[in-house]
């Protein structure tokens, strides 16, 4: 993760994060949801992936599919607890997420899950392929999905909402 | 997904968007609200019932699952932390990110109004340059914060010879709330 090659914008000195983090994202999106509501949250979700990563993006953009399934190889390394795997065809990039680090996390220290936890992945992720390009949709949730990226000029039909479960 | 691997980075980014969409008095909400009632409340139970103890297990578990550089020094009446390197500024600096305009105000924050609840405060300085130092006395006891060296010895972060950076040191006395800076 924090060598001159990785594919991640920013680097640390820990090889993966610190999971008790996942307590303070848990609670932002509470606030957040508290405070704004639904539409407030998703401006949140949707600035952050389209200002803090905006790097992202452009990593992207250069490089496409491959740099899009190297971001996630790389992502997921770092976080603890994860258990992922991400295909790549020439079509598409799959991220079968197996175990969510922070759905798995906040569970064993029973704290309360924002329901609506899981849609984070679509608005952030749809934020930072958009611009490079691509577009994400997100199956599943509360604790193991299928996120899945693809050209924007392809067919795809909008995120359904409802194909992602709520977080308990 | 948002992650944890650059938690401090997103974290920054997220204090400037809630004062850009609420101003200053919302980012305290969250910090006070979200941060210090919610995220952290294994921080205030075990130190609400247990005081200096209860800090003690509290900063002992997460600095080291942060891998902070840092030493405490425990007496019947005062918890002090010396931070040597700060593991969340640091990552802010060596990534040059920068969004809010105060980083450092984050930890006394939500620090400050649970020990608030406790019935301490804090006598706290930072040089932005991701080194600090906190006492934390019971709100009844007087004592002043103490003279650089003699609390931590050798430790003291007050003692390294870049201490004192160009820019401002900011210092807090007998606070619970990042407004109280007096410098």
């Amino acid at each position: 993760m924090s060598t001159e090659s990785s594919p991640l914008p920013y680097r640390d000195t820990k090889p993966v994060g610190a999971a008790d983090f996942y307590f303070a994202v848990n609670a932002t999106f509470r606030f957040l949801w508290q405070r704004f509501g639904a539409e407030g949250l998703r401006r949140y979700w949707t600035d952050l992936g389209t200002q803090y990563y905006a790097p992202v993006a452009e990593s992207w953009k250069q490089g496409g599919l491959p740099a899009i399934a190297a971001y996630w190889r790389a992502f997921f390394a770092a976080e603890p607890g994860a258990e992922v795997q991400v295909h790549e065809s020439g079509e598409a990039v799959v991220v079968e997420v197996a175990v969510c680090p922070a759905i798995k996390h906040l569970r064993a220290h029973q704290r309360e899950i924002v329901p609506c936890f899981c849609q984070h992945c679509y608005f952030l992720n749809e934020a930072i392929a958009a611009p490079a390009g691509f577009t994400a949709r997100v199956t599943g949730g509360n604790g193991s999905c299928r996120q899945t990226f693809r050209a924007r000029d392809g067919e795809v039909p909008p995120q359904d909402l409802n194909d992602i479960r709520a977080a308990t | 997904m948002i992650g944890v691997y650059d938690f401090c980075g997103h974290y920054d980014w997220t204090f400037e968007w809630l004062r850009q969409t609420g101003g200053e008095e919302l980012l305290r909400q969250y910090w006070d609200e979200a941060i210090s009632q919610d995220s952290q409340r294994h921080a205030a139970a075990l130190i609400l019932p247990r005081g200096i103890a209860g800090m003690v297990e509290y900063w002992g578990h997460t600095l080291e699952h942060e891998a902070a550089g840092y030493y405490c020094t425990t007496t019947d009446a005062v918890y002090r932390i010396d931070m040597h390197e700060c593991p969340s500024k640091g990552f802010l600096m060596r990534n040059a990110l920068h969004q809010y305009h105060d980083y450092c105000d984050h930890c006394l924050g939500w620090i400050g109004p649970l020990l608030r609840r406790a019935g301490f405060v804090v006598d706290h300085q930072h040089n932005h340059a991701g080194r600090c130092w906190w006492e934390i006395r019971r709100a009844d006891d007087p004592t002043p914060p103490s003279a650089p060296g003699s609390l931590a010895g050798e430790h003291d972060v007050r003692l390294l010879p870049d201490w004192n950076q160009p820019g401002p040191m900011d210092t807090y006395r007998r606070a619970n709330d990042p407004d109280d800076k007096s410098a």
